[in-house]
């Protein structure tokens, strides 16, 4: 593998080399351009690597003023020459191995294209490497330097990192390929932000498409995109067959660069990359005094092909592409017309005259234009055709549902449809009243509408269905029919109704077909989906419309344009226009710079907010974008920061432990400020704190924690895991709510007082002793019966059971139930069941009485005799209990003091409806407490456990 | 019945352990007219048998004869109607609550029931005292705001109305409201005293109780008397005759704050963190307060530490005791003291054997 790399690092170097010897060595026009710099010398070149720009131009500037006058001399010869010759610096540069010119003449068609970056190379980088021919020694040297440099610095990269070993999968996506558990994991590029990033001409690159692959050497790849762009160049993820170039610094065997090789595309690194944008920069220098002759040759070489124009623009002129574009047709007289026809707007104007006209979706268009022509057949020659073709042909309904996104041109193209084929088209969109009354075709003017387009409708409709020979077609189109809403009561439905019994064709639009409004709508229309035609198709549409408008775009911005827009043409046109009024010439970095704003407007789901911020770059945004981050789900954000934020390996503290166990204090100490932030926003409405809060929950953890993601357990996904706070809090909730419950039974046995925490706390060991050793340790019977009596002395039900041992489990700890064998338990709910009759019920909450339809809110418990004048009602003293399956209704919530509530008992009791009012009468021969005619309440009591949870749900929100 | 309920003295004459505080509470009730009160003291220790035994000396036996209702109050807040619920137990003469549960809306519920209870003078005095008494629990866990409005309401009903506070912390509750009442503060019995109560039970039940066994009892209760009768009962239930050198269980909850202790002490790292923080999801899930858990966490860290760096962890927690009392989510702050102490731990490793 290493040896790979190395063979494939060294060739374009080796070629550097080659491209620096050969032009001298096969005597070229230029032998002079060569020649003439060594003077300069290697240090020059070199101090252009390292110095700033200014200084490089400046010292570059009469060289170059000596190359210049050259070059159009060697353009002449070379144009004499033939192609062939002019391309073997690059053919060369392409095929490693092939030192010699043999291989040109099979890719002479393909030179127009490669003409142009062997230029550049030849000026550039061939130029760089160049001076040092004199000296072969030390080019040598220069080169074994240069390539090894990559490979040095990766590794160093990695080590000054220290991330965990693993160099051959190393830090590309493509070498991620190997294990998907590194995807993602693309390393920052080892010399970030070292390299002074060229500026050149802005066509230098014009033409050439790239490929990016791997990590570079000093550029993120969005970076080397967007300087490609700004370049206009062009940038595929593939490796097509016109690839020129395959831009990475180190090759990681992934599928581009093994593509690439087959097809020969030649690699470049970054600095030739640099190198080549270089090279155009000093060009601008002198295009001024050559602007005229350039002008001149540009207008000469119109007619060929654009890459040629390129090429005598970024040789000879910088300037020149505008010019060029210009040259189609006389800026001036454009402009005139401009103006006379400024009053419509681009959409109108541009809007397709003929369906081929439309952007994309052509098969769609299609597909309507047969449908729209073989409508009237169908479905209105004669009536039993008509019915069995219906059955025969499902996918021909009488009416069609045109759907996509808006913008992309689906109302045009209904209209165009039927403007071909001579349909008249009635169009009635949302700002028409499509209430139930209008959609009604068949009724007619009688259908008392008031609505004119609904009368025409209805007329031609049946004037239609009289004489349709003679009478012109008609289609209605219905659109945005999602938009019905409240103002079109049963619109959909009276759509629907219409389809069945039209005798026009209907054309539905819609722009979200899965809306739930049109769920019946969809079954009764053919379903023709829009898709977004590609950014090339749209870009290709712009194109035209700037060229007729004399507006001087290049294709590669209007790329971006189209991208942006995500599909929308009317907007990318409306952009354009826009964009019009201030100039007359779009450069990419227009469109970037303008689309920037808007292009922030998408949604950012919490899992990529997070991973931006926690990413590698997460150190380099912006604050504002940081806040925008943070903000794109204030809720969430947090929340997921706080539960990811362990995981990540901060850049900053490299391998030491100490320092990032010292980031993670400092990260939670933040996130635990955020929360106080919080608090304050929630409860006291303190939203002017919400920049606070997530300054503090998010923007510093991830500011301190920015970095690699590790995971931390086996198996895990190296994804960033879905807050766990929310899941954990709603079982907080429900648990406290049940430990609530055992609480109240527990105060309502009267036996204790004491408070939640304490019961838990304090409490629960014994509870769970009493309640479950006698059961492993006695017999069943005797285990049984000790068990329920404790149980019904505490009150304890059979759900506070559960509860008991749901709360008393813990990871790692014998479940309390342990060592219980079944059938005790069983015996033990059936032993609780069979008393559940006879039982008191203390806590008397929530049950269900017939007649009421809500569950009471309030539980009321007994009324307590102090015990202390017995032993307790063991005995069956006489303690008057009472038993009150009480319920105080909704209106009684402010009757809280007890004579209230015994004169509801009394109301409730005249009322009919059972309640106990029980004297328990020494009489009670046993122990146990017999109500008598407790039937039902006892039956009750069973059951009103099962309903408590949901009774006591709201209760103990906070 | 549990021994706790079951020997827990019913009047302040049969109190074993705060005589001195009962008597004079007695005197106090008898001979003039009472005040508002502030109960305060670790838990333990008494403070709600007190109260209990207070109010039968003041009302009768009816005193006990409580019920537990759900109380919901439809509180106008202004802008919008807050529906309350809260747990309430309450006799004729008595009302008792913990307004704390009602959380950041605590101040309407003290603002409602106070007004409640002086709506509603006692009617049918029987000669007993012409006014009720308000019980508020864990009044050191209210807002501030809402004491605030207690102390307002306090003096305005202060005619028809008495109010018993209980807490245990006196700190947190705010000096208007103590300068209200009479404090009393109810320490912890010393152990000697545990070992009297103890002893006590053990001849009413005719059980055979060593005294090294109750001694330790009451030394592993950290003075709190219902710990040491109830880890008394659950060694009855887990083996009897008692032996001196008998195990006795600890909380389930305190095994699992030691075991936290443990993994934390051993290993400093974030894939322990991330351990510790499922831990300590678990223990809040079983309802134990987070205030508790960390003051258990740092009882048991404390316990292993180096002198040097205890006190910098001690205001660590404290830091962070403070923060989780302002905070809403427990987690967060338990998880920061925990990276905190990694933190500093590792360093003070790293510092010391490099």
């Amino acid at each position: 593998m290493p040896q790979d790399i190395r063979k494939w690092f060294l060739k374009p170097h080796s070629k550097d080399k080659d491209n620096a010897t050969i032009p001298a060595n096969t005597a070229l026009s230029n032998l002079e351009t060569t020649n003439s710099e060594p003077g300069c010398g290697g240090h020059e070149s070199m101090g252009r690597r390292k110095t700033s720009k200014y200084f490089a131009t400046d010292k570059q500037k009469p060289e170059d003023g000596g190359e210049k006058e050259e070059l159009p001399a060697k353009r002449k010869a070379e144009k004499d020459d033939g192609k062939s010759v002019r391309s073997s610096p690059l053919k060369k540069f392409h095929k490693a191995d092939d030192d010699d010119d043999d291989f040109v003449p099979p890719s002479v068609k393909k030179n127009s294209v490669g003409a142009t970056p062997s230029k550049k190379l030849k000026s550039g980088s061939g130029r760089a490497v160049a001076q040092k021919s004199v000296d072969i020694d030390d080019d040598e040297e220069e080169d074994v330097k240069k390539t090894e440099s990559p490979l040095k610095s990766s590794g160093r990269g990695r080590g000054g990192r220290g991330a965990s070993g693993a160099p051959a999968v190393g830090r590309g996506r493509g070498g991620g390929r190997g294990g998907f558990m590194n995807f993602g994991e693309r390393k920052d590029p080892p010399h970030k932000g070292e390299k002074e990033v060229p500026e050149g001409a802005p066509d230098c690159l014009a033409g050439l498409t790239f490929v990016i692959s791997g990590t570079l050497d000093s550029l993120e790849r969005e970076e080397a995109e967007d300087l490609i762009k700004r370049h206009g160049g062009r940038v595929t993820e593939s490796v097509p067959k016109k690839t020129n170039y395959l831009l990475c610094d180190e090759d990681i065997g992934g599928a581009k660069s093994t593509k690439a090789k087959e097809l020969g595309t030649p690699f470049l690194t970054e600095d030739g990359l640099f190198d080549m944008i270089r090279a155009s920069k000093p060009m601008k220098a002198l295009a001024q005094a050559e602007s005229k002759k350039s002008v001149e040759k540009v207008a000469a070489s119109l007619p060929k092909k654009s890459p040629q124009n390129i090429e005598a623009k970024s040789t000879s002129a910088p300037k020149a592409p505008s010019e060029r574009m210009k040259t189609v047709a006389s800026p001036a007289k454009r402009k005139g017309q401009n103006i006379q026809q400024s009053l419509l707007t681009w959409t109108e104007k541009y809007r397709p005259k003929t369906p081929n006209e439309i952007v994309g979706n052509q098969q769609l268009v299609k597909q309507l234009h047969a449908w729209l022509a073989h409508w009237n057949e169908k479905f209105l020659d004669t009536g039993t055709k008509r019915n069995g073709k219906k059955q025969n042909d499902a996918s021909a309904e009488k009416a069609a549902l045109l759907s996509g996104s808006p913008g992309m041109g689906k109302t045009t193209a209904a209209k165009l449809v039927c403007q071909m084929l001579g349909f008249q088209a009635i169009e009635v969109n949302a700002s028409d009243s499509r209430g139930k009354a209008d959609a009604k075709i068949s009724k007619g003017i009688g259908g008392s509408n008031a609505n004119s387009i609904k009368e025409l409708v209805s007329n031609e409709a049946l004037s239609a269905n009289m004489d349709r020979s003679k009478h012109p077609k008609t289609v209605l189109i219905m659109d945005e029919v999602d938009g019905m809403s409240a103002g079109d009561r049963g619109g959909i439905a009276d759509l629907i109704a219409s389809i069945k019994i039209s005798k026009i064709p209907i054309i539905c639009i819609c722009n979200d077909r899965y809306s739930q409004k049109l769920k019946s709508l969809v079954n009764y229309c053919s379903d023709l989906r829009f898709r977004k035609p590609r950014k090339q198709e749209i870009a290709k549409r712009l194109m035209q419309i700037a060229n007729a408008e004399g507006l001087e775009v290049n294709e590669i911005a209007l790329e971006e344009l189209a991208d942006r827009v995500n599909g929308d043409i009317r907007m990318a046109i409306n952009q354009l226009q826009y964009m019009s009024l201030s100039m007359s010439v779009i450069k990419y970095d227009d469109i970037r710079q303008r689309l920037l704003s808007s292009a922030k407007d998408e949604d950012i789901s919490p899992f990529t907010a997070v991973d931006k911020l926690f990413g590698f770059n997460g150190g380099k945004l912006r604050m504002d974008e940081r806040i925008d981050l943070s903000m794109s789900d204030p809720d969430l954000v947090p929340l997921l920061i706080q539960e990811n934020y362990i995981n990540y390996r901060p850049s900053s503290a490299g391998r030491d432990e100490v320092k990032r166990l010292s980031l993670i204090a400092r990260a939670a100490e933040s996130i635990s400020d955020g929360d106080i932030f919080n608090v304050q926003i929630r409860r006291n409405q303190q939203w002017q704190l919400s920049q606070s809060s997530s300054l503090a929950s998010c923007i510093i953890p991830a500011a301190l924690m920015h970095g690699q993601r590790e995971t931390l357990e086996q198996g895990e996904r190296n994804f960033n895991r879905f807050g766990g706070w929310l899941g954990k809090n709603s079982t907080m909730g429900k648990n406290l709510r049940l430990l609530e419950d055992l609480h109240f039974h527990h105060l309502a046995s009267r036996k204790s007082k004491l408070g939640r925490d304490t019961l838990r706390l304090d409490y629960f060991s014994l509870l769970l002793k009493q309640l479950t050793e006698p059961l492993r340790v006695l017999p069943k019977d005797a285990a049984v019966k000790k068990v329920v009596e404790f149980m019904n002395a505490y009150s304890i039900s059979q759900e506070d059971f559960d509860s008991i041992v749901e709360l008393s489990k813990f990871q790692g700890h014998a479940n309390p139930l342990e060592g219980i064998p079944p059938a005790v338990k069983s015996a033990l709910t059936r032993a609780y069941n069979a008393q559940s009759k006879s039982r008191m019920v203390q806590a008397a909450d929530l049950v269900p009485l017939p007649g009421m339809k809500k569950a009471p809110k309030k539980r009321i418990a007994a009324m307590l005799e102090p015990p202390d004048d017995g032993i307790g009602e063991e005995n069956g003293d006489n303690l008057a209990e009472n038993e009150e399956e009480n319920s105080s209704d909704t209106e009684g919530p402010d009757a809280t003091n007890g004579e209230k509530l015994q004169s509801e008992l009394q109301s409730l009791n005249s009322s009919g409806i059972e309640v106990q009012l029980e004297l328990k009468g020494a009489g009670n021969s046993s122990a146990k407490r017999k109500p008598a005619g407790r039937g039902k309440g006892g039956s009750a009591s069973a059951e009103k456990k099962s309903g408590r949870g949901s009774g006591t749900a709201a209760k103990r929100k906070r | 019945m549990l021994w706790v309920d079951k020997y827990r003295p019913k009047t302040l004459d049969q109190v074993i352990v705060h005589q001195d505080i009962a008597q004079n509470l007695k005197k106090l009730v008898t001979e003039q007219d009472c005040p508002h009160l502030l109960f305060y003291g670790p838990p333990g220790s008494g403070k709600k048998t007190l109260i209990m035994a207070l109010l039968r000396q003041v009302f009768g036996p009816g005193a006990e004869k409580v019920k537990v209702e759900n109380k919901t109050w439809k509180i106008d807040a202004g802008s919008r109607n807050i529906d309350l619920e809260l747990t309430t137990l309450s006799s004729a003469n008595h009302v008792e609550l913990s307004p704390s549960d009602a959380g950041f809306q605590d101040r309407y519920v003290v603002r409602e029931v106070i007004k409640e209870m002086a709506k509603n003078r006692p009617i049918d005095t029987k000669g007993k005292r012409g006014f009720k008494v308000l019980v508020l629990n864990e009044v050191d866990k209210l807002s501030r705001e809402a004491q605030h409005s207690l102390r307002r309401t306090m003096e305005k009903y202060s005619a028809s109305c008495r109010l018993i506070l209980c807490c245990n912390s006196s700190s947190k509750v705010t000096e208007a409201i103590r300068s209200r009442c009479l404090n009393i503060r109810i320490n912890s019995p010393t152990e000697e005293q545990i070992v009297k109560v103890l002893e006590f039970i053990a001849k009413k039940e005719g059980l055979q109780l060593p005294s090294g066994f109750a001694t330790r009892l009451a030394e592993k209760s950290n003075r709190s008397l219902r710990r040491a009768i109830l880890s008394f009962e659950t060694c009855r239930v887990q083996q009897y005759p008692f032996k001196d050198n008998q195990a006795i269980p600890a909380m389930d909850w305190e095994e699992f704050v030691f075991e936290i202790a443990s993994d934390i002490m051993q290993e400093q790292s974030p894939k322990r963190l991330f351990q510790v923080r499922g831990k300590l999801y678990e223990l809040l899930l079983n309802c134990v307060p987070p205030v508790v858990v960390l003051k258990r966490l740092l009882y048991e860290l404390l316990k292993r530490l180096d002198a040097e760096i205890k006190h910098e962890v001690c205001h660590w927690a404290a830091y962070y005791e403070h923060k989780m009392r302002r905070g809403n989510k427990a987690i967060f702050h338990l998880e920061a003291f925990v990276a905190k102490f990694m933190s500093i731990y590792k360093g003070f490793l790293v510092a010391t054997f490099g």
